[in-house]
């Protein structure tokens, strides 16, 4: 690429970003907060300590990842999975289930090889579901998902004041993961977990899948345009966005799976403050690439560590972090509206 | 490509800003809180945050406070300020407790205290409020207040405490007025105050004429409902509300939160501060009960005498629950 061109290239995305920068200069300014020690805050907390960085930013983000894989798996295959919440909560509930039945009778990696496993294929059955009302009687899998949301926090919130809660009965939640059945710590001392690595392993694979497999190719064509790629070829597109459709779900089930028996080690009714939300707008702010999401999901994560550390130092309300994350994806769509243009006026 | 160029403008921009905290390590006298919920409820978290400011003022600590949602935020953030050195970390409920007790052992030099619960381990230490006597005591105002001799108790979620406290309140309606109903909700949250407005609605709906709430922000929906309806009067608690609708509330179930908070703090900070259930109850005129000037031609004397009667026996700590439901 000639200099000049990275240069107008770059133009765009630098100008967004300062844009994005002055604006959160601002509404710093406007809620009350010393700048200088916010600013502090934001950084030391996210990505300028050590701590901050193996037991904050990458612990958040690890949920983030996975369900943004997840995401960009149905997306890229055409299918509007908007349930990715609903998925994790039943891979998490699932997952959370099994450990906790059989980590007394199973030695511990079987047991959570068992919880794990479980997690994928109940956010499996969970997407499967809408899938097969897709697939069947076309029901809009953006409805269908969404619904099954609800269906999955409302059971959730039944498992933990019913047969799931803990033994003295007091608190909404499950009772406490013994050790054998967590995820192990990648650092001595930090919070993050072996899952983080499972998910950017899982980033990789999936952006090899799409890059250099038949199957990649398959669903990227349905993606792209079903109908063509029906007529054009030997794809049946049907069965292409199904199968994607369950995989995606699976994910986000085993992102669920992996949420309790790495962070939370109990089961109770917000396990998921939104994480299958903020995925979509991850797997976007990406734009649908595996390898990006892994950089995306980091992003957010650091900025909600971030926002938690200017809460805690400079009374920053938390809330500043979700104005961070929806002026990222305005900046992303500016720049791709900026390129865009551009296109269209060159010859 | 130039995706990471943005992020990495983005990172740089902060670099230049950043690089100046805990440059004030270790000297300071830092006290930290979490709360279940804002602050801005005018109830349990709004006076633990008065607390906060207040060890601030007279205790010159260095203060900070979070809001945290889930269990997995509670632990995180008593581990952030546990690495980061604080010496009192408040976890404001009973909620925090199972938190508290996992991460407390792994920073020893840093104090936990739950607002609630009766944790106690080397550093870590409880708040616990006898609610019950100012209950009781709201039981016995608000069963001489109602006309239609059904009252309700509207609560956040079934914690203990608070269980415990509409347990009470529920004893003193029935001193008062053994046949009375006494109806108790709980709204599931604590932060939601549409759904605590419709659920003091259904109530009134039932024939509630006096509501006693403990919802905290969700809360605040009972006085609006309480506001748009004829002759229906609440009970706040936790902290004075009797200036949230002062037409329309008997009194509140008062727990002086910031002398509660300071007392603690000034141990912790003399370096005397020895790991217990701190207990507080009428005696210590941390938790009582408030009346509404503003209402209180409601009250008969014969009602005024015998509430005073009984808190007369409460202050010499003669005052015991009567049995049965």
């Amino acid at each position: 690429m000639s200099r000049a061109r990275a240069w107008r290239e770059a133009l765009p995305v630098g100008a967004v970003a300062g844009a994005l920068l002055l604006v959160a200069v601002v509404v710093l300014v406007s809620a009350g907060a010393d700048l200088r020690t916010a600013l502090s805050a934001l950084w030391i907390g996210s990505l300028g300590s050590r701590y901050a960085l193996l037991s904050a930013t990458l612990v958040r983000a690890t949920p983030l990842i996975l369900l943004g894989l997840s995401v960009t798996l149905a997306f890229r295959a055409g299918v509007l999975n908007i349930g990715a919440e609903g998925q994790f909560i039943a891979g998490a509930s699932a997952g959370g289930a099994v450990a906790l039945a059989t980590a007394a009778v199973l030695p511990g990696p079987v047991s959570l090889l068992v919880a794990l496993t479980t997690g994928v294929v109940a956010g499996g059955v969970w997407a499967a579901v809408a899938a097969e009302l897709r697939r069947r009687f076309g029901v809009l899998e953006v409805i269908s998902t969404l619904m099954l949301n609800f269906i999955a926090l409302y059971g959730v919130s039944y498992l933990v004041h019913g047969p799931l809660q803990e033994p003295t009965h007091v608190y909404p939640q499950s009772a406490t993961l013994p050790m054998v059945a967590r995820l192990p710590f990648v650092f001595d001392g930090q919070r993050l977990h072996v899952g983080f690595i499972l998910a950017v392993l899982l980033g990789l694979a999936l952006w090899y899948v799409f890059a250099r497999t038949a199957a990649g190719f398959r669903i990227r064509i349905t993606g792209a345009g079903a109908a063509a790629a029906a007529s054009a070829g030997a794809v049946d597109t049907a069965r292409v966005s199904f199968l994607a459709f369950i995989a995606s779900g699976a994910i986000a089930g085993g992102a669920g799976a992996v949420e309790v028996t790495g962070v939370t080690y109990t089961l109770f009714e917000r396990i998921s403050p939104g994480y299958g939300y903020s995925a979509i707008a991850v797997a976007l702010l990406a734009r649908l690439h595996p390898v990006a999401v892994i950089g995306a999901g980091v992003f957010f994560g650091a900025l909600e560590a971030g926002a938690a550390a200017m809460q805690r130092d400079a009374g920053v309300p938390s809330q500043f972090a979700s104005i961070l994350e929806a002026l990222a994806i305005l900046g992303v769509l500016a720049v791709d509206r900026l390129r865009a243009r551009r296109q269209e006026a060159a010859p | 490509m130039t995706k990471s160029l943005g992020f990495l403008l983005g990172t740089m921009a902060l670099m230049i800003f950043g690089g100046c905290a805990g440059s004030e390590r270790g000297v300071a006298f830092r006290v930290a809180l979490l709360t279940p919920g804002p602050i801005t409820d005018q109830s349990w978290n709004s006076a633990a945050y008065a607390g906060l400011m207040r060890i601030k003022d007279s205790l010159g600590a260095q203060v900070s406070h979070i809001q945290t949602k889930t269990p997995a935020e509670f632990d995180e953030n008593f581990r952030q300020y546990g690495a980061s050195g604080y010496s009192l970390v408040f976890g404001h409920g009973f909620e925090f407790q199972e938190a508290a007790a996992r991460v407390s052992p792994e920073y020893p030099n840093t104090i936990y205290v739950t607002t609630g619960g009766i944790s106690m381990g080397k550093n870590l230490a409880s708040m616990s409020f006898s609610f019950d006597e100012p209950s009781f005591l709201a039981g016995m105002i608000a069963a001489s207040v109602s006309k239609s001799d059904i009252v309700g108790c509207l609560g956040g979620t079934e914690l203990p405490p608070v269980k415990a406290s509409f347990l009470a309140f529920r004893a003193g309606v029935h001193a008062v007025k053994p046949r009375a109903t006494v109806i108790t909700a709980f709204i599931g949250n604590w932060d939601d105050a549409a759904a605590g407005k419709e659920q003091a609605l259904a109530q009134i709906g039932r024939g509630v004429d006096v509501i006693f709430q403990n919802a905290d922000a969700a809360g605040l929906g009972v006085f609006q409902a309480a506001r748009d309806s004829k002759s229906v009067y609440v009970v706040g608690s936790n902290s004075n509300q009797n200036e949230v609708a002062p037409r329309v509330t008997l009194g509140s179930v008062v727990i002086d939160l910031p002398h509660a908070f300071i007392t603690v703090a000034r141990e912790v900070k003399a370096k005397t501060f020895q790991a217990r259930v701190i207990q507080f109850n009428t005696r210590s005129a941390v938790v009582r009960w408030v009346p509404n000037p503003a209402t209180a031609s409601l009250l008969s004397a014969r009602a005024i005498s015998m509430v005073d009667s009984v808190r007369a026996t409460m202050l010499a700590g003669h005052f015991s629950l009567p049995a049965g439901r």
